[in-house]
């Protein structure tokens, strides 16, 4: 008489008359059917002793062996598989359950790694940043000195690597921050320009662009687009070069990958940002100038007399100077990320991403530094 | 049920497989068939295309004529269903294992068993554990990341991905190359209890002749763009070939010269 206590199910039969209870395993148990299989076996409960018959079974592959020896160790009333009697198993199937069988005793499941509190990962990113300043302050000082050696030693300049590299970071950013800065500048004499009608004060407007996309606008946003292309870009390059062992190539070969990798990168943007600060002074000036003409009513001419007026050339210098200093900290935040990259392809990601946001953010915490600094120097 | 006409029919066939990059023809006609249960080498010189022709076998680069087919299914003309269900039936091992860098190991192994079925997260994690155990890895490589273990040890962990899913079919990357050659006999033996205990049929790229001298069931040789031999490791090592002679007569040709010198 058969008593299943579980649901009939196409994988298995339970017979349990007392003291004889058989387990009959039917059909094929591979990986496909284990989720309805191991469903099946759900609470399944064997007196000790019981017999297990695999005569039916027409295949058993070793991740469903899994699933049926830990179903029958958790089967309450037995703690060891060997206290079960295993029978009609073909030789196959044997095997399978016996090299799984052996595997089980020493496969201990993975122990997941400790949840960590928010206070302490508050801890923790804070140490990671200061370190990150002292690392960056480090490679500073030992950039600045290796420019020393140049001056000392000019013929070490690597003109074909600073070539290059002033042809990657500024010529060929010069159409984007073209188009930029242009843009820049219409939307801001827009912006004035709204205000100034009030007033009558359209002329003004010119001031305005003037002083304001020289002195502050046009190095930001420059700034902020060459940390956005250039950063990243040496970063990323940096890094991959780090992956592939390129870097310790160079070094291996008795040469110094701050020569040859960080200085022309380093020298060639700080040429590089101020000429595309200038363009982008221009290209500013020149998108305001096509756009008082219809809102304001300043003509061009009157746009050009009014800015050799009101334009100092002490405020188009001021922008220029920031421009290196931006640089400076560009690339150096740039070539060190890309130089102490984990060696994995995700910490590359990782470190250009973070490139690209801590470059942003130290120029606007220079510029703002400058502000500060003219303002007490009155220039 | 297997039937058998299922039994006998090539777990691989490979027909008429000819690739071309630009001008240099890489194949030319390249067909044999692998039978299943069986350890297949593959060898050929550097620059043969073994590598290429393993990823046109696993439908990552389509040759330009011929035909593939994995259990039964012609991988160059199948639907995308049909791909998927073939994907699953068989695992790949790249060369340095190509596991994720950003996940554990044991995450590695998880990521087919997360993927392709629908097992409690602790029936998952008792089969990676087993998956682990199956290529030899200790307990220890489970929470560990891809770059913090050697080179050995990757390769096994790719193989417990590979084999995660329990496969029918099994292609192996140049599996022992940079491996020393204690870890390299250990690797062979897993391979071969993979296909002893579990069945699996494993066809595998190498160049390494102590493999093929040990564990494996059948070479076939690739050769200027032709399998040049298929058959049993004797069989193949008496072929009439330059190459093939020369290739096989390495081993007795070191001690030979060893004998010279002392």
């Amino acid at each position: 008489m058969e008593m299943s206590e579980t649901a009939a199910s196409p994988w298995f039969s339970v017979d349990l008359p007392p003291g004889r209870a058989v387990l009959g395993l039917m059909g094929a148990w591979r990986v496909a059917q284990l989720a309805e299989i191991e469903a099946a076996l759900t609470g399944l409960v064997l007196p000790a002793g019981a017999t297990i018959d695999g005569s039916a079974l027409s295949q058993i592959d070793s991740a469903a062996a899994l699933v049926l020896l830990r179903a029958l160790q958790h089967s309450a009333m037995a703690t060891d598989a060997e206290e079960f009697v295993w029978t009609g198993f073909s030789e196959i199937n044997a095997r399978v359950l016996d090299q799984v069988r052996r595997h089980l005793a020493s496969a201990t499941p993975p122990v997941a790694p400790p949840r960590r509190s928010a206070l302490a990962d508050v801890g923790r990113q804070t140490a990671v940043l200061s370190g990150l300043l002292h690392g960056h302050l480090n490679f500073l000082g030992a950039t600045v000195a290796a420019c020393g050696g140049l001056l000392v030693r000019p013929r070490q300049l690597r003109t074909r690597e600073l070539t290059v590299q002033l042809q990657q970071t500024g010529l060929n950013a010069i159409p984007v921050v073209s188009l930029v800065t242009l843009l820049i500048g219409v939307v801001i004499t827009y912006l004035l320009g709204l205000q100034a009608e009030r007033y009558g004060a359209n002329i003004f407007v010119v001031d305005g662009v003037g002083i304001g996309a020289t002195r502050e606008f046009a190095p930001v946003i420059v700034a902020i687009i060459v940390a956005g292309r250039s950063g990243a870009a040496f970063t990323a390059q940096l890094g991959s070069m780090r992956l592939t062992e390129e870097i310790d190539a160079i070094r291996t070969l008795g040469l110094s990958a701050m020569q040859v990798l960080v200085l022309p990168r380093v020298l060639a943007l700080m040429l590089a940002l101020p000429l595309l600060v200038f363009v982008g002074d221009v290209m500013s000036l020149l998108g305001a100038m096509l756009i008082a003409g219809p809102m304001l009513g300043v003509t061009p001419a009157a746009f050009l007399a009014r800015l050799r007026e009101a334009l100092d050339i002490s405020h188009v210098l001021v922008g220029l100077v920031k421009a290196p200093v931006f640089a400076l900290a560009i690339a150096v935040i740039g070539t060190r990320m890309g130089m102490t990259v984990g060696r994995d392809t995700g910490a590359v990601g990782a470190a250009t991403t973070s490139t690209v946001v801590q470059s942003i953010v130290a120029v606007i915490l220079l510029d703002a530094g400058f502000a500060v600094l003219m303002q007490a120097l009155e220039w | 049920m297997v039937s058998a006409v299922a039994a006998a029919a090539p777990v691989v066939d490979v027909r008429d497989i000819v690739t071309r990059f630009g001008a240099t023809t890489v194949h030319d006609g390249v067909s044999f068939s692998v039978g299943r249960g069986t350890l297949v080498g593959l060898i050929g010189t550097s620059g043969t295309g073994k590598s290429v022709l393993l990823r046109e076998m696993i439908g990552l680069h389509r040759p330009t004529a011929g035909r593939v087919t994995l259990l039964g299914t012609d991988i160059w003309q199948a639907q995308a269903a049909e791909l998927d269900a073939v994907r699953r039936r068989f695992g790949m091992m790249f060369q340095d294992g190509a596991l994720f860098s950003s996940l554990t190991v044991a995450q590695n192994v998880a990521v087919p068993l997360r993927e392709h079925t629908r097992l409690a997260p602790a029936t998952v994690d008792a089969l990676v554990a087993l998956r682990l155990a199956q290529a030899g890895l200790p307990a220890e490589a489970a929470a560990r990341r891809p770059s913090e273990l050697s080179g050995g040890m990757r390769k096994r962990a790719a193989v417990a991905r590979a084999i995660a899913l329990e496969p029918e079919l099994l292609f192996l990357d140049e599996p022992t190359s940079g491996l020393d050659p204690i870890t390299a006999r250990g690797f062979d033996r897993l391979v071969r209890s993979l296909v002893d205990d579990l069945g699996i049929t494993v066809l595998m790229a190498t160049h390494d002749l102590d493999t093929l001298l040990t564990v494996v069931d059948r070479v076939i040789v690739l050769a200027r763009g032709r399998v040049l031999a298929d058959g049993g490791v004797s069989e193949v090592m008496a072929v009439d070939d330059e190459w093939v002679q020369r290739y096989f007569s390495v081993r007795t040709m070191t001690q030979g010269d060893a004998g010279h010198g002392s």
